[in-house]
């Protein structure tokens, strides 16, 4: 498009500041999520966690303000305030403070993807100036007075001058050690000058591993001039010959200041052993500081322009096929043809490599899904007062960037469902005989080339007879129709078919298992769903590792060609029209003694309809266990192809998951096998 | 005296110079249409909603689709919706010649459709004046007529054209 070419310097500062923004957000999501867990373990926030959000908030506000986006700034600022008391003590975390803190987030990026848009959002920043209204009216709460009272400082045995040389922060860390009764220590070591930055980060790790460093600060009194002199405050619960052994230290190195408090107010304390925390802190900013010194970010356009250029090499490559096959065929240019075969045969290897990195670039791990996922469910347990655990597996598991952003949506509907109409209320579950907490599972596995996610809940389950009344009551179905419980099931995933009358607050419409099987599909997956009453409900998505590239059977109907999802596919097999029989009014293909429902691509899709004596192949598609085969004029083999979206006025083509695009230039529709699936099961209702 | 004469002539000079500027501003508020040929007949498309004018190339059917979309093409990596200008205008179906072109369009929303036209003549340049409002008559696709020489070209308006699609 136009655009591209025109990019002024302002575009490309608002990029890279959106960029930054975008990573200061993130990392400040996986602190406020860090924070909650600790908060709901019962713990005290990890100082450095809070310090690392504080000072996120900072950055964020200094170049929102730089880059003129007041609003944003202003928000951040507030963020700020809020962390500010926090880390130094003046303030405690509590379920109000981390909800504000996750909206401000979620709002701040809500914040920032308008920004690519020419206007101002009026409703947002009506959003933010009411968050800012709740934040304020958060902040002018009381405070209790700090528990540490000067006194108890003062009595401290600490070198003169060192309190007074403490900054805000570091002092209210000294204060909050003492009140929860751990130990203070002061480590005197003396560093050459040369390497002392190198000895005194080391220091700095090995106490973070026993305990939290307060304070270091340079101090006179060196054996010679090239030698340099620190004063460290640390707080632990080991004692001071301990200590010293775990920083291997000479004792006399370190001396008590305070005295720890025993077990007993260590619990109640609260904050856990540091030796299950410090590490991970200093281990996660160590890795922090690895990321952003070694990776970049792209803008996934210019990934998607990288694979269509390899994919136009690959073109190349079939043209210069198609030379060598006729360069071989006369004997006279055979020589040539073979030689320039081996330097063809040597780009298709290059190329595919390429294109294999290409799409590596491309892959994400599902964590970030899964904290939306976290966050949303914090949400809701605040909101309606339900106790349901959110349990998360295979966070690590990678897919294509495009495909993450992609589940979101469907996936937070899911889960929303899940915790709105699944889980029963605590005294329903104890009736019951159930844990009252709730129950949800997401756990994603990777199975070749595809990734399958599977959204458990141990709730009431789907009651397939109300299903059932509701579909005949709708005039979907036949009030005699007979259904298997699997097809019953199967109407939830019709458009605007809705278990509940009430449309609630959480879930939005309905309960939309029609949007989230489109979404899904529209991304080349499936979705099925199984539930049993009482116990349970269990909805699987299998997805393909990459939009980029999927493997395609491709067919022929009539003049036309398509392609399906390999995914879909269970097997492929020639058929005689004697092998298809009619039934009480529907066509039916014996299939090893299982009698599938049949669906004649032509015919459905009103090509000019091939003869019925003909010799046909069924294809047969596969979805959890509903299976229909698919009759088509011809097989062609598989290929390699990348789905795309089919761009246009016409929102919904029924049947129709995408398109793809094969050397020829010629566009090829890609079949949305869910759809097929369920038209060929309509169709049999239909007759019956 | 000879101060009160140049004031006079600056007056001058300034006046003659805000008329030349009016006239110019009053020329600049031109239109800038992309003429097309349907079923005979010119009309014209608000140049800035057209993203490119591609030749005729294999369309690939959609499948119970509505008849004026004639089908898929792919460009240059992306998959276009293709649509029957004149089955959208009411001219008898033909098939596309030599001449035919695919005249991609964006909406307001930065969605996009190509539309099968006979053939694109000539981009025009007019005063906004001369932009004229359509007889009663004219279909709903038409804004605005405005006249070259002995014809009346409509202009299309390109929002109401995709949603005889989406409606």
């Amino acid at each position: 498009m136009a655009g591209k070419s025109r990019k002024s310097a302002r575009d490309k500062a608002q990029q890279e500041f959106v960029s930054e923004a975008e990573e200061l957000l993130e990392r400040m999501r996986d602190d406020l999520s860090a924070l909650a867990e600790a908060h709901a373990a019962g713990r005290a926030a990890a100082p450095a966690t809070v310090n690392q959000l504080f000072r996120s908030a900072h950055t964020l506000k200094g170049s929102a303000g730089t880059f003129g986006y007041a609003q944003l700034a202003e928000l951040a600022h507030h963020l700020e305030d809020v962390l500010d008391r926090l880390r130094m003590g003046r303030a405690t975390l509590d379920p109000t403070g981390i909800t504000l803190l996750d909206e401000s987030v979620s709002l701040a990026t809500a914040a920032l993807e308008k920004l690519g848009g020419a206007e101002a959002d009026e409703s947002l920043s009506e959003t933010i100036a009411l968050l800012v209204g709740r934040i304020a009216a958060y902040e002018a709460r009381p405070v209790p007075p700090p528990e540490v009272t000067l006194a108890a400082l003062a009595a401290l045995a600490v070198p003169e001058g060192l309190l007074r040389a403490l900054t805000e922060y570091e002092e209210s860390r000294l204060r909050s050690s003492i009140a929860q009764g751990r130990g203070l220590h002061v480590i005197e070591v003396e560093l050459e000058l040369s390497s002392f930055e190198e000895g005194l980060g080391e220091l700095t790790r090995a106490i973070h591993e026993v305990g939290e460093l307060i304070s270091t600060l340079p101090s006179p009194g060196a054996a010679s001039d090239s030698r340099i002199r620190f004063v460290l405050l640390a707080a632990s619960e080991l004692g001071a010959t301990e200590l010293a052994a775990r920083l291997e230290l000479d004792p006399a190195a370190v001396r008590v200041a305070h005295r720890p408090v025993a077990a007993a107010h260590a619990e109640s304390g609260g904050e856990g052993l540091p030796q299950q925390r410090e590490p991970r802190a200093a281990e996660g900013e160590a890795a922090s500081l690895r990321s952003l010194s070694g990776t970049v970010r792209v803008d996934i356009k210019k990934l998607d322009e990288l694979m269509n250029r390899v994919g136009e090499l690959a073109r190349e490559r079939a043209a210069l096929h198609a030379l060598v096959v006729r360069l071989t065929a006369d004997r006279s240019t055979a020589r040539i043809g073979l030689e320039l075969d081996k330097i063809q045969r040597g780009l298709e290897r290059r190329v595919q490599a390429l294109q294999a990195d290409v799409l590596d670039v491309r892959m994400v791990p599902l964590r970030q899904v899964f904290d939306k996922l976290t966050r949303v469910v914090r949400r809701l347990k605040l909101d309606l007062g339900k106790d349901v655990r959110l349990e998360l597996r295979g966070a690590e598991t990678e897919l294509d960037k495009l495909i993450v952003e992609q589940l979101v949506d469907p996936l937070m509907h899911l889960v929303r469902n899940a915790f709105d109409h699944a889980i029963e209320s605590a005294e329903e579950r104890s009736r019951a005989g159930k844990r009252p907490e709730g129950l949800i599972q997401v756990e994603a596995t990777q199975r070749g080339h595809d990734v399958a996610l599977a959204v458990r809940d141990d709730g009431r389950g789907i009651d397939a007879d109300a299903v059932r009344a509701r579909a005949v009551e709708k005039g979907l179905i036949a009030a005699d129709a007979s259904l298997t419980k699997k097809e019953t099931l199967e109407l939830l995933f019709l458009p605007g078919f809705s278990t509940r009358s009430t449309v609630s607050e959480t879930s939005g419409r309905g309960v939309g298992l029609d949007v989230v099987r489109a979404n899904v599909a529209a991304l080349g997956g499936l979705v099925a769903l199984e539930s049993t009453p009482g116990q349970g409900t269990l909805v699987s998505l299998t997805l393909p590792i990459t939009l980029a590239i999927i493997q395609a059977l491709l067919v022929g109907a009539a003049d036309e060609r398509f392609a399906i999802p390999l995914g879909g596919v269970r097997e492929t097999l020639a058929v005689s029209p004697s092998d298809v029989q009619r039934s009480a009014g529907r066509e039916l293909l014996n299939l090893r003694g299982e009698a599938l429902p049949v669906l004649r691509l032509a015919e459905e899709f009103g090509l000019s309809a091939s003869p019925r004596d003909q010799k046909q192949y069924a294809v047969v598609l596969g979805m959890g266990d509903a299976r229909i085969a698919l009759l088509v004029d011809r097989l062609e083999g598989q290929q390699d192809a990348v789905i795309k979206p089919v761009l246009g006025p016409l929102r919904t083509l029924r049947g129709v998951a995408g398109a793809t695009e094969l050397g020829t230039q010629q566009a090829v529709l890609v079949l949305d096998v869910s759809a097929l699936i369920e038209d060929g099961g309509r169709r049999r209702e239909a007759r019956a | 005296v000879s101060s009160q004469v140049a004031g006079e002539g600056w007056d001058v000079l300034a006046r003659a110079a805000a008329r030349a500027r009016e006239a110019r501003e009053e020329s600049a508020v031109l239109r800038e249409l992309l003429c097309v040929e349907v079923g005979g007949e010119p009309y014209a498309l608000p140049i800035e909603r057209v993203r490119e004018i591609v030749r005729m190339r294999p369309l690939t059917r959609v499948p119970r689709a509505p008849a004026l979309v004639l089908g898929v093409i792919s460009l240059r990596g992306e998959i276009l919706q293709v649509l029957d200008l004149r089955r959208a205008l009411g001219a008898a179906a033909l098939p596309p010649t030599r001449r035919s072109r695919i005249v991609v369009l964006h909406g307001e929303a930065g969605d996009v459709a190509g539309w099968l036209v006979d053939a694109v003549s000539e981009v025009l340049r007019v005063p906004e004046a001369e932009l004229l409002p359509p007889p009663g008559v004219a279909g709903e696709l038409v804004t605005a007529i405005c006249v070259r020489g002995e014809r009346f070209v409509s202009l299309l308006e390109p929002d109401r054209m995709q949603s005889l699609v989406a409606a």
